[in-house]
């Protein structure tokens, strides 16, 4: 276990070297020369000249990219191009409205979808299995900028039952007034994708040689569902979720901006806008960390409950 | 006799204290992130709306006449100003405070002369990277020199006397140049020049931004960065009583009786929330989360009729509207060089040919439905370079180029440009024509495109649609790199020669987008920077406008107008062509009780 | 079993599917849709402006449309003077007016439309209908691509492994690691020119990991069969292992990837559009009809984010079920 965890963790390297590599050499190449757009109205050749020496990408690729490398070390991305505002300053303040939203979402979405394909697992076959399911399709097929559309017009603006967008001082008004739309029209999105997910994993427990033998040594439907089924599809659920997260982290980018959330996802269509390098790095890097963190933490916990598995 | 009188005095203690409770705060909103509050560093139109509430320049406008007006603020008086016209001698105010801050240690401290003089030079200092530098650039006696030292290498010198700036008493600060400047006034009235204190931007360092101390009517309370930005009323302000003259205007008459006499700032603080989605701009104006709103173009039918007045279920809810048009006018621009880039340029260049080829481009654009489903009615047509409110507009003019897809098919005939059999134009010389036009990748954006498409089908034109990032297109204009592109200019100060400069050769690379150069134009120009303002300039611009039409170096679209929506509780708004924050000039009566 | 009695069987099972089989009729459908679209059978002019800026659906009646007036400043107002700048087209001009006699009469347009105008005044059924062609054009040639690099590379990585299993997972993981946004905007960067191909590239290169691991994890499982290693035997070189022997038996789970694949790109073709990376202006997809709609619902005019809201959501509904129903029917264990 330990070897294996010690490999993965040293292929990293590799992995977090190929990013910023990308990164660096796309956003170089092609990404967009934020002096201009820095100097204003009227920017004459040495305004821009300036602003180039001053962000630093008057030198060399090879010392930029040394430049980098060493950031990465440090964890240290230098301050955003455009507001002066220190990169690690950006993301201490911005993850907590990103998580506010994210992690009950995240909660309340998997316990109903949960719920709800346990339910449908338990029934299978039948009509109301039929039913659900053709109701999910229809609700994944729908996209998300509709639903973020059309749920702000009718119950933020409609029905006024939340504030159209905003955030607040307090953190419980935050969790309980600002979030709350966008949790809402989080959960109505994923719980169709995530309902069809979990119905398989829950369908593939219960083909299971050792379900049948349960059945078949005299428990009753309802407690096999309970007690084994659940526990043993808990663990694909639960890895799935986490391997969202980071993703969902800068991803969120759509609710954020149209709720006015100042979150991560919104700082990164920002930084993106305004071709703002430090931020866009940083983000990269730590998001990369993070998927692979989340990767190696849940092939453990796979190998941990279930030493079958072997670990290549 | 005493029992009474003290419980009269506790009442009335309690009414105060019950009508001091509810707090007078300005809701608005921006429609853009703020970048940070620093004057010589900022360089967005939002930021400086925060940077005007918090800061005091020497001059800015007064808020009721137009055309705009500047009146001294700072300064005791307007400038005293040489017989050469090369010195200005202001006296600031005495008692004016900067607001408390750790770094003065304690001490209450005052706006002096040496505040505008160091905050002057800070645009020269290259680690502010300052991109409003221009203002300055090449006119202060000194300053061009001091910055040249330190462009090769050296600290920037902050201590080392100027000619330019000297302070013969605490209070007075003379400004040498090198040459008159007609406009330099208008220059003191511009926020970024607003005084800031040494020992708080030495103390924060690259904070700064963040953290800014001003002695203006507000100060920073809290900022959650590009989502919330609120101030709240400097108690220690130098105050003002609201005095404006409304002239003939029946709008701001009423404005004034409900306004004169009061003790300025008159509400109690500004909340500002950052707002990039029009849809919740306008759904949060209307459930009264906000409480004025002039960023809501694109709903415009929703609250305006045809005839351009409110809609009458908003009328009947107290809502106030007032109609300004924006002293901006936006065009359509060709490359007049040889090539773009590396390649030639099929729009550019003085031959017949050419012009006969951007004329018909011109005369194919419907400007009408640009207007009409574009800006939804709420434009109007630019005919002449500069704008209404803004000295030397011109409202009799006319555009010598028409709306006329048919007639620009027959020139392009009549000048060679036969359709090949593919359907689309060539050149004379029988050469592929392809036309490309520049644009982001905004939904925005991809209206025009599809207008000027439409355009170009109906005179049989190939058309390449260029699509970069905002930032991109940005370095490829100034480097005269594009072929076509919509631009649009916003008056920095209220005078005609800030939009004439837009095709002044020199210009090319800065603000000439149109790279457009003539000698003819540029005499011209030359000269109108002699005159004031008066019949003998206007005919200059007369003429250089002509030949900019017969050249067909733009196509003149419009002049944006500015709706601004009120909730019925705001008292005395109305939107400044120039300035950005009108919230010292408000007030709110209080709201009745939920 | 032979290979032809595996499909048989999978056909079959499918047929008896009465939901699955409905679905893949309405696919069916939309293909044609897209084909008749792509060869100028329908919806050629969609481009046309028919209709008054915003016009109704017919079912509503003519309302007041939206047609605020212009400030009618100078309206065919003739140039006031000369100010002595004379115009070196001006006898060209004269001419040209006196040949054309006449204003052209404007062509009337219509108070409504079937399902409604744009702001433009196209018909929004004839756009749904072109945008069809567009999203499932986008949609297909995506996953096509998507699953060709991924099956290519999963073949490799799970067949060779060593090394070349090790690059591509190096390669795995460097995607998955990009945020999703990032990734797109390089690939839209690098891409110059922008437009359907462009679109169909950034979701092709963005969008193979899914199908790599998968594809992988059946490499790996069948290279140890008996079957591969009985062709082993007799010589067949390694390509022919992988591609001939292998790959038909692996080819169910590669097609219910694609299918899913084509699913995902055309709801994330919606996304790139409303980001800007999307169609171009010349073509019309749902991507970019939902980008108009987004301002559109402000004003009250709801009938373009209906028509494509309800055209997507019919073919992806229909597109699952049928994806749904051909993996019952390849792998029955899993009902």
């Amino acid at each position: 276990m330990a070897a294996y965890t010690l490999r993965r963790l040293w292929q990293f390297v590799p992995t977090l070297a190929g990013v910023i590599l990308l990164v660096f050499f796309l956003f170089n190449w092609v990404g967009g020369d934020p002096a201009y757009l820095l100097a204003g109205k009227i920017p004459n050749p040495e305004t821009v000249a300036n602003i180039r020496k001053q962000l630093g990408v008057d030198e060399p690729y090879a010392v930029q990219l040394w430049i980098f490398l060493k950031q990465v070390l440090h964890g240290d991305f230098g301050v955003s191009w455009s507001t002066n505002e220190a990169v690690s300053n950006i993301f201490a303040t911005r993850l907590g409205p990103s998580l506010t939203v994210l992690v009950p979402l995240l909660l309340i979405s998997t316990i109903l979808s949960m719920a709800a394909a346990m339910l449908v697992a338990y029934v299978r076959g039948s009509l109301t299995d039929r039913a659900v399911m053709i109701a999910c399709t229809v609700g994944q097929s729908i996209s998300i900028l509709v639903y973020i559309l059309v749920f702000q017009y009718v119950l933020a603006y409609e029905l006024g039952w939340f504030p159209v967008q905003g955030w607040g001082v307090t953190f419980r008004d935050n969790l309980l007034r600002y979030s709350a739309l966008a949790i809402i029209v989080g959960v109505a999105v994923s719980l169709a994708p995530d309902i069809r997910l979990y119905r398989t994993f829950f369908l593939d427990e219960i083909n299971q040689d050792y379900v049948r033998t349960a059945r078949a040594k005299g428990m009753s439907e309802p407690r096999v569902m309970w007690v084994h089924v659940l526990r043993n599809a808990a663990i694909p659920i639960v890895t799935n979720v986490l391997l969202q997260l980071p993703g969902l982290l800068a991803g969120a980018f759509l609710i954020e901006r149209f709720f006015g959330i100042p979150g991560i996802g919104r700082e990164v269509i920002l930084a993106v806008e305004r071709s703002d390098f430090p931020i866009i790095k940083a983000v990269t890097v730590y998001v990369a960390v993070a998927t692979m963190a989340v990767n190696l933490l849940a092939d453990l916990l796979y190998k941990a409950i279930d030493p079958r598995v072997q670990l290549k | 006799m005493w029992p009474f009188a003290r419980t009269a005095a506790l009442i009335a203690l309690i009414a105060a204290q019950a009508a001091w409770a509810q707090e007078k705060i300005l809701r608005v909103t921006f429609q853009a992130a703020e970048t940070g509050f620093d004057p010589v560093r900022i360089h967005d139109y939002y930021s400086g709306t925060v940077v005007e509430a918090i800061y005091d320049t020497l001059l800015t406008y007064d808020y009721l006449a137009r055309p705009s007006k500047l009146v001294p603020s700072a300064a005791v008086a307007m400038p005293d100003v040489s017989s050469d016209g090369r010195t200005y001698t202001f006296h600031i105010r005495k008692g004016i405070y900067f607001t408390d801050d750790p770094a003065f240690k304690g001490a209450r401290r005052e706006l002096t002369a040496q505040d505008f003089a160091y905050s002057i030079r800070r645009f020269f200092d290259p680690k502010n990277r300052s991109p409003y530098a221009f203002l300055f650039t090449g006119k202060i006696v000194g300053l061009d020199e001091l910055a040249a030292k330190a462009k090769a290498g050296a600290q920037f010198d902050y201590d080392v006397p100027v000619a330019g700036l000297q302070m013969p008493d605490r209070y007075t600060l003379v400004i040498r140049l090198k040459e008159p400047d007609r406009n330099f006034n208008y220059v003191l009235a511009f926020p970024n020049t607003a005084a800031v204190a040494r020992e708080v931007i030495e103390a924060y360092g690259e904070e700064s931004s963040a953290h800014p101390v001003g002695t203006g009517p507000f100060y920073l309370k809290r900022y959650v960065r590009s989502s919330k930005i609120v101030l709240a009323a400097n108690r220690g302000y130098r105050g003002m009583t609201w005095n404006f003259d409304p002239g003939d205007n029946e709008r701001f008459k009423q404005i004034a009786e409900r306004m004169r006499g009061k003790r300025l700032p008159a509400i109690d603080g500004v909340e500002v929330s950052i707002m990039e989605e029009t849809q919740s701009r306008w759904l949060a104006f209307q459930r009264g989360e906000t409480d004025i709103e002039y960023q809501l173009w694109e709903v415009a039918p929703t609250y305006m009729t045809d005839d351009g007045k409110l809609k009458p279920e908003f009328v009947r809810r107290g809502i106030q509207l007032d109609r300004t048009v924006d002293p901006e006018i936006t065009y359509l621009y060709f490359n007049m060089l040889d090539k773009v880039g590396d390649a030639p340029n099929p729009v550019g260049g003085f031959s017949k040919e050419r012009i006969a080829l951007r004329r018909a481009i011109a005369m194919s654009y419907n400007i009408d439905d640009q207007i009409r489903i574009i800006r939804k009615g709420q434009a109007v047509r630019a005919q002449y370079p500069i704008p209404p409110g803004v000295t030397g507009h011109d409202p009799k003019y006319v555009s010598l180029i028409p709306y006329d897809p048919r007639a620009a098919n027959a020139l392009l005939e009549r000048y060679g440009y036969k359709k090949g059999p593919d359907g689309y134009r060539r050149q004379p010389d029988g050469s592929p024509l392809v036309i490309r036009y520049a644009s982001s990748p905004t939904e925005r954006d991809r209206q025009f495109d599809e207008l000027f498409q439409r355009g170009m089908d109906a005179i049989g034109v190939r058309v390449e649609i260029q699509k970069d990032r905002f930032p991109e297109l940005l370095k490829m204009e100034k480097q005269c790199r594009l072929m076509l592109r919509h631009a649009a200019w916003i008056a920095d100060w209220p005078d005609g020669d800030n939009f004439m400069q837009l095709l002044y050769g020199p210009n090319i690379h800065e603000s000439n987008n149109a790279c457009y150069q003539s000698a003819e134009f540029d005499r011209r120009y030359k000269k109108s920077l002699t005159l004031p303002d008066g019949p003998e300039r206007d005919r200059l611009y007369h003429e250089m406008t002509r030949l900019m039409e017969v050249d067909t170096v733009w196509l003149l679209a419009d002049s944006r107008i500015r709706n601004s929506l009120q909730q019925p509780y705001v008292v005395g708004f109305t939107k400044h062509p120039v300035l950005h924050a009108e919230w010292l000039y408000l007030d709110l009566e209080p709201k009745p009780a939920p | 079993m032979s290979e032809q009695g595996v499909w048989a069987l999978a056909w079959r099972r499918f047929r008896r599917d009465r939901l699955g089989y409905g679905s893949l009729i309405v696919v069916v459908l939309y293909v044609a849709v897209m084909i008749a679209g792509a060869a100028g059978w329908l919806a050629r002019d969609w481009n046309l402006e028919k209709g008054v800026s915003f016009a109704p659906p017919s079912f509503l009646g003519p309302e007041g449309a939206e047609s605020p007036q212009l400030a009618k400043a100078a309206e065919g107002a003739q140039p006031v003077a000369d100010y002595g700048i004379a115009d070196p087209l001006a006898p060209d001009l004269a001419a040209i007016a006196k040949n054309l006699v006449g204003a052209g009469a404007g062509q009337a347009r219509a108070a409504t439309l079937p399902f409604g105008g744009d702001k433009w005044g196209r018909d929004v059924l004839k756009k749904a209908l072109k945008g069809t062609q567009t999203s499932l054009v986008v949609g297909f040639s995506a996953a096509a691509l998507a699953t060709f690099l991924g099956t290519l590379f999963g073949a490799l990585a799970g067949f060779r492994g060593g090394k070349v299993d090790d690059f591509f997972n190096w390669l795995y993981g460097v995607f998955t690691s990009i945020p999703y946004l990032l990734l797109v905007l390089a690939i839209a960067a690098v891409v110059n020119q922008k437009g359907t191909f462009t679109v169909i590239l950034i979701l092709g290169l963005a969008g193979w990991t899914g199908i790599f691991r998968l594809v992988r994890a059946e490499y790996m499982k069948h290279k140890v069969r008996e079957y591969v290693l009985a062709a082993d035997a007799i010589g067949a070189s390694p390509a022919r292992r992988m591609f001939v022997h292998i790959l038909p038996n692996v080819s169910h789970v590669v097609l219910v990837q694609l299918s899913l694949h084509v699913v995902l790109f055309i709801k994330s073709e919606v996304i790139l559009t409303f980001l800007g990376f999307g169609v171009g202006v010349d073509t019309v997809s749902w991507g970019s009809m939902l980008a108009e709609a987004g301002s559109e619902l402000l004003l009250g005019k709801w009938w373009q984010l209906t028509a494509a809201t309800v055209a997507m959501a019919i073919l992806v509904t229909a597109f699952s079920l049928f994806t749904d129903a051909m993996r019952d029917a390849l792998d029955p264990r899993l009902k």
